[in-house]
């Protein structure tokens, strides 16, 4: 029992520290690391959707950049073209984005595994020929510019970045919440055992292509928000947003970090873009690197980092956890149960 | 029927064409192997490319189609032999691996060939155009002849698959992989021949394709996802489906690139969303 209760201390110790740290930012560091985190904070949102999807779900989607995008748009089109005030366009890209992935997830829920992984591949690319091609909408390649964050409670988010820090960061706390609420809760349950056997939960009397679809959609909408604040911070949107690259570097973000958790995710994509920055002031050759970086991850630590870390953090310092029953981790480690006829 | 239809008609059925090349060989290493080769694209562009270079150099059409494949089909082979081989058994992981190895690629192809967009002169035996009788309409001698090719390709594929010992070998690992490999067939290296002779298609399709099309950054996404929409369509591991699939695919792009320009790729959703609400596995596919 004492043990029990020093592990909730010393979790309840770190929990402080860390949230406040995260909420004196803005003062201890430099304005470009408040930059930095604000685009950890969207880019991760991005990735824990697709991490949500390929740890519970076991599902690896290349199309959530699309739903990030589908809502980047939206508020760009409303906000630039037809200058609506503030709550309007962020709420209609959410509500348009959930649309849209209501109507793939019709398609996506319908196929499993690698024929998932095609299928959003192709739909994911679709949107994005869309995103170039119907330029009388989306203004083609060069996307559309001019969009101004908003002016929330008398304070305008555009000009000081502390202030898109926090409204930001309330987002995406809640963000995080839903979905740790959500792996949490026995609906995140069902969903493990649809993907550790769907057969068996099928013939349990769960409704499974139900839950799939419930879960695509609420991922989605955790990516769409992330493309909210994407497109006021940025001030614009083009098709780079959904191509293909974007969708690879979210993947390969979930995977650096540990598909099974959130916190992985947004470890992933801190590092990620941390390297994009450093890169990019060196060498033209990111995509190459990102190859060879994704290829060595997927061949050797498909764990992720954090995914280590939590087995050294609950063997060494919460010696009381590792008692618990070990959690099944999902995704990739996961052998197929029938190795040759899916 | 006015020429624009008419024209939308020929020009679906040469990208049909060109799209089975390129999808036969993505079929025919998933069918068997249960990995989505997603490199295909990428060895379509390289394959073009390298058609460019060996063009230029040595002013032989064929010997360029010949070199694009040859070179595709060993770095198909170094794929599968020493990265796909690491993860054998764990489908989504070598799928994974060959979306890595397509990036790589891709920007490979950028480095060593620039972003301009390129297209391989059409050689001099086929340039020019004919009247087709009957319809009476002028159209390129190369695009017919893509259609002639494929033909060929359809029949050496369909020979190969049915009459010789490899070919048979081939179909019963496509539907009962256990028992052949049971029945003592090397199948390590069946696979290693199936993935190489894919490889080897990719690259031919880029030279053939990169002769009417332009080869350019950014084309290997486009002819993937075409690709994969052809196989969507046909299902996979089907020759039959795949020339349907090819043929569905190449007509409608073809004929919305005519007449609503705005949404040429995106149209083609419907045919995936229609095809994957009646039957999920692709038309010709068989459910496992």
């Amino acid at each position: 029992m004492t043990k029990e209760r020093g592990y909730r201390f010393r979790r309840a110790l770190l929990s402080a520290l860390v949230g406040g740290i995260i909420i004196a930012i803005p003062w201890i560091s430099s304005q470009y690391f408040v930059m930095m985190s604000v685009r950890v904070m969207f880019f991760g949102m991005l990735t824990m959707s697709l991490t949500f999807l390929a740890g519970e779900l076991g599902a690896v989607s290349l199309m959530q950049a699309s739903f990030f995008g589908i809502s980047g748009y939206t508020v760009a089109l409303l906000e630039s073209r037809y200058g609506f005030p503030f709550p309007i366009p962020p709420l209609a890209g959410l509500v348009i984005a959930v649309l849209a992935a209501g109507l793939f997830g019709l398609l996506v829920v319908r196929v499993r595994g690698i024929y998932f992984l095609m299928l959003t591949l192709v739909l994911g690319q679709l949107v994005w020929a869309l995103a170039c091609q119907w330029s009388s909408i989306t203004k083609g390649d060069t996307g559309i510019t001019n969009i101004y964050a908003p002016t929330v409670f008398g304070i305008s988010t555009e000009k000081s970045k502390t202030a898109f820090y926090f409204f930001q960061l309330i987002f995406f706390c809640g963000a995080m919440s839903f979905l740790a609420a959500l792996k949490r809760s026995p609906f995140g349950l069902m969903l493990r055992g649809v993907r550790d056997s769907e057969s068996r939960m099928a013939m349990l009397g769960f409704r499974v292509h139900l839950l799939r679809y419930a879960a695509f959609v609420f991922a989605s909408l955790v990516a769409a928000l992330g493309g909210v604040f994407f497109t006021y911070f940025t001030g614009l949107i083009n098709p780079n947003t959904v191509s293909l690259p974007s969708n690879v570097e979210a993947l390969l973000a979930g995977i650096l970090g540990g598909i099974n958790s959130l916190l992985g995710a947004v470890v992933g994509t801190a590092i990620l873009k941390t390297l994009d920055v450093v890169l990019s002031g060196i060498t033209e050759r990111y995509m190459l690197i990102m190859g060879v970086l994704f290829m060595l991850v997927i061949l050797f630590a498909r764990q992720g980092i954090v995914g280590t870390l939590m087995k050294y953090w609950n063997n060494r310092l919460f010696p009381s956890r590792s008692r618990e029953p070990e959690r099944r981790p999902g995704g990739f480690s996961k052998k197929p149960d029938v190795v040759r006829n899916p | 029927m006015s020429t624009l239809i008419l024209m939308s008609l020929l020009n679906g059925l040469t990208l049909g064409a060109l799209l089975f090349i390129t999808a036969s060989g993505l079929t025919l290493s998933f069918s068997l192997m249960r990995v989505v080769n997603l490199t295909h694209g990428a060895f379509y562009m390289a394959g073009g490319f390298i058609g460019l270079s060996v063009l230029k150099f040595s002013g032989s059409w064929l010997l360029a189609v010949l070199a694009g494949g040859v070179v595709t089909a060993a770095l198909a082979f170094i794929e599968e032999r020493f990265l796909l081989r690491w993860a054998r058994g764990n489908d989504l992981i070598e799928t994974l691996i060959s979306l890595s190895v397509a990036i790589i690629v891709g920007d490979l192809v950028l480095v060593i060939w620039g972003g301009y967009p390129r297209t391989i002169s059409i050689p001099e035996a086929l340039s020019g155009a004919v009247s087709i009788p009957l319809i009476d309409t002028i159209y390129p001698v190369y695009r017919i002849f893509t259609v002639g090719l494929a033909l060929v390709i359809i029949g050496a594929l369909w020979v190969f698959l049915k009459k010789t010992r490899l070919g048979v070998t081939i179909r019963a690992g496509v539907d009962n992989f256990e028992m052949v490999s049971a029945l003592g067939i090397n199948v390590k290296r069946l696979f290693s021949f199936v993935f190489t002779l894919s490889g080897f298609l990719a690259g031919v399709s880029g030279v053939v394709g990169g002769t009417f099309l332009v080869l350019v950054v950014g084309e290997d996404w486009r002819i993937l996802t075409l690709t994969l929409i052809v196989i969507i369509i046909g299902g996979m591991g089907s020759l039959g489906g795949t020339i349907l699939g090819a043929l569905i695919t190449g007509l409608i792009h073809s004929f919305s690139t005519a007449f609503i320009p705005q949404f040429s790729l995106f149209v083609l959703f419907l045919p995936v969303a229609i095809v994957l609400s009646i039957r999920p596995r692709g038309l010709f596919g068989k459910e496992r």
